[in-house]
């Protein structure tokens, strides 16, 4: 008997280990039409109906799989809903399959399964990781695909999807913060730093993030000489011209502008008129007018005693999946979404900013923030932008929250940006 | 000759039967052993040699180039806080872990077993609606309760600063004394206690969180009390605190320690409540091992140094389990 259990316990084991092992499953046999059964009287079974011929798919079959991270329900979401639809209508041979993954997560989503030989064929994110994917082969060269057909398309938002002299995406949409205003409340909106400080002073209410301060408020470093690294990538935001930025937004703070980590509340608290003005980006643009309506406005982040402000500008595209079969679908499919009437959409339908000078936009909001993003500083591709975040993120928590002064913060920042970087 | 020979013969046929009366538990436990290899021995294999080289992004296609080995590059890395993550410190945060750890599972130990007692109170009405209601907190997934905290503490618009105001207002405190930033306010609210008050906004949702587990393991090991004893102790004239020192506390030792060995655990890995919760923040100072863990993968990609890391973890909690093993000998059988 103990050895009947010995013998069986072996051979389930085996059983699970060869199952485990096994190679994947096949398609197992369509069951047979079961017989009428059989009655007393016997009726005469009806004949079982023929299953249709399944009919030969045409060789032009294709099915695309894309990833998005625009908000559920937002209006980026509608606007690229709006385009598939279309698409699906004027090609049925093309079966798209598009799925929101959010934004916190599809950037390691994307490089996980790409690199396990995976993925989506293609995605949509702004160039925030772009070397970095770039660098680890996560992204397909596009530069054969899209011969001749970014002729249309500013040099930024090229540039936008160039990494060592390749191109790597579809360019569609550029983005930089700029300052939103309420007209009613402020009828001149500020051009100066002096203008936005006495506008505080005398109680309009600002929000700044605090939340993602380091992209939010990047902006503001030129205006008072500031300047992030040199060619090589070594900080050298500590020299001059940071820490003046840091200490205006103190004075911002001490008159009363608030500085709120919590982005969605702030975002909240404009569009219920709580709030006067705010830094934020287009992205926000067609939940902000849905509120606002006419009442909106938008100015480039004021300028400084030392020039204009630079915010970090991004450009979004359609990048491709190097293990899919169907790159010139997913290319083809990404230059409709992001040619000329697909970013006619995107700027109508969401205020996104488009890369094509062939698009007419006629909402003056949207050619503002092209304006903003065209004067902004382009995001650095290279590996060193990586240690910037959590530094400077830091440097702007401890200055407002009064823990650091600022030129030491500066100081600190950069020491810790450089140490990361391993640059003297 | 013929001794050495016999005892030779004797020795194989003990082993034989040996092996003969061990082979069956061997076999029960092979599919056990083959899929802990593996998706867990496998990994751990690999996470180690991971952590001697600089695997990256650039490394994680399956047909990228190997990583190149650096030794103990990623280990002296993280000892001298240099990991691209400002006001890390891999120290500090490895004794913010541990006294965030002991300080839940003490609360929650204490905690649980009082009101496991007074649930216990013979002709309680509703006990079993109170047992089934304090079990809720276990059931819920923690990145919501994380979620709910995060809103109740909201300085705007949150429950608890609101459940304060009206509290105050009945003292004649004015509401604005209410405003109280609970997530976000960096200086530390005890002076001279450097803990920012994230970490009792922490606390209190952790200790909500933690004691409906020791209340169920002590309502389990309490009802196992022979009544007798109590009326033993009775007839002898012991007070109500005398019982519960010397018959109640004993006898829930051997239930209550592995539960804490285990509560000190989850609580040192308590990964989501506090990354949704605090974030870590202001500044990392609620930032525990685990966290810094995620964010040098998740947001570094570092993941050569992220596996070192994670065998500093592995270690500090081998230690911590067999010290508290060592001190209250939980894993030893009654038998033994």
């Amino acid at each position: 008997m103990k050895r009947l259990w010995v013998l069986l316990c072996f051979v389930v084991a085996i059983a699970l280990v060869s199952a485990g092992c096994g190679p994947a499953a096949t398609p197992t046999k369509a069951p047979e039409p079961t017989k009428p059964p059989a009655t007393a009287a016997p009726t005469k079974a009806p004949e079982p109906t023929k299953a249709p011929e399944p009919t030969k798919p045409p060789a032009a079959k294709v099915t695309l799989t894309l990833w998005h991270s625009y908000h559920t329900g937002g209006s980026e979401e509608k606007a690229v809903t709006q385009l598939l639809d279309a698409y699906r209508k004027a090609n049925p041979d093309v079966t798209i399959n598009a799925l929101a993954v959010p934004f916190d997560q599809i950037f390691n989503k994307w490089e996980t399964e790409v690199a396990a030989g995976g993925g989506p064929d293609m995605f949509t994110v702004p160039n925030d990781n772009l070397g970095k994917e770039v660098r680890a082969k996560l992204l397909a060269p596009l530069d054969d695909l899209l011969k001749g057909q970014l002729d249309k398309v500013s040099k930024a938002g090229v540039a936008g999807m160039t990494v060592e002299g390749k191109l790597w995406g579809v360019p569609g949409i550029i983005k930089a913060v700029g300052l939103y205003y309420n007209k009613t409340t402020v009828p001149n909106p500020p051009k100066t730093t002096d203008e936005l400080l006495k506008l505080v002073k005398d109680g309009k209410k600002l929000v700044l993030y605090q939340g993602g301060a380091a992209y939010f408020n990047f902006g503001w470093f030129a205006g008072f000489g500031g300047k992030l690294a040199d060619e090589k990538g070594k900080c050298i935001a500590d020299q001059a011209g940071v820490a003046d930025a840091l200490q205006y937004l103190l004075d911002l703070k001490a008159a009363g502008a608030r500085f709120e980590p919590d982005n969605a509340k702030g975002a909240t608290l404009f569009r219920q008129g709580q709030v006067d003005m705010i830094v934020d980006g287009p992205w926000q643009l067609g939940d902000y007018k849905k509120d606002l309506g006419d009442k909106l406005g938008v100015v480039p982040i004021p300028a400084g005693p030392k020039g204009a402000a630079a915010p970090l500008s991004g450009v979004d595209g359609w990048h491709i999946n190097p293990n899919s079969k169907n790159k010139e679908a997913a290319v083809k499919l990404g230059l409709y979404l992001f040619g000329a009437e697909g970013l006619k959409a995107y700027a109508d339908v969401a205020g996104d900013p488009p890369v094509r000078t062939d698009v007419q936009t006629t909402d003056p909001l949207v050619k503002a923030f092209a304006d903003i993003a065209a004067a902004g500083f382009p995001r650095p591709q290279d590996a060193w932008f990586d240690n910037y975040w959590g530094p400077f993120g830091d440097m702007f928590t401890a200055v407002m929250e009064g823990k650091a002064k600022p030129a030491e913060a500066v100081t600190k920042a950069c020491a810790d940006m450089n140490k990361a970087n391993k640059i003297q | 000759m013929t001794t050495t020979t016999a005892r030779v013969a004797y020795r194989s046929g003990t082993f034989v039967r040996t092996f003969r009366k061990v082979l069956p538990a061997y076999m029960y436990l092979l599919p056990a052993f083959l899929v802990m290899g593996i998706i867990t021995f496998y990994p751990m294999g690999f996470e180690l040699w991971m952590s001697f080289t600089d695997y990256g992004l650039k490394n994680l296609r399956v047909d990228a180039p190997p990583p190149d080995w650096v030794g103990l590059d990623n280990y002296v890395r993280i000892l001298n806080n240099e990991l691209g993550l400002s006001n890390f410190d891999f120290f500090r945060t490895l004794f913010f872990n541990l006294f965030w750890t002991f300080s839940n599972v003490i609360i929650h130990v204490t905690l649980g077993i009082l009101i496991a007692v007074a649930l216990n109170t013979e002709g309680l009405w509703g006990k079993r609606i109170y047992r089934a209601i304090f079990i809720l907190p276990i059931i819920i997934p923690q990145i919501i309760i994380a979620q709910v905290w995060r809103n109740m503490y909201d300085p705007d618009y949150g429950a608890i600063n609101q459940g304060l105001a009206i509290a105050g207002k009945l003292f004649g405190l004015l509401p604005e004394l209410f405003h109280i930033r609970w997530i976000d306010q960096v200086d530390p609210p005890i002076p001279g206690v450097p803990l920012p008050l994230s970490f009792f906004a922490l606390l209190i949702t952790n200790i909500w969180l933690g004691w409906p587990f020791m209340t169920v393991v002590a309502t389990g090991a309490l009802q196992s009390i022979p009544r007798e004893l109590y009326e033993s102790a009775d007839i002898d004239g012991a007070s109500g605190y005398q019982q519960f020192r010397h018959i109640t506390l004993p006898l829930l030792r051997p239930a209550m320690v592995p539960a804490a060995v285990y509560g000190i655990v989850v609580t040192f890995n308590l990964f989501s409540l506090i990354y949704f919760l605090s974030g870590g923040g202001p500044l990392r100072q609620t930032e525990i091992l685990l966290t810094v863990a995620f964010r040098l993968v998740n947001e570094q990609r570092l993941y050569g140094v992220a596996a070192a890391f994670a065998v500093y973890v592995f270690f500090i909690l081998l230690l911590i389990t067999l010290l508290t093993n060592a001190i209250t000998r939980a894993t030893e059988s009654y038998a033994e």
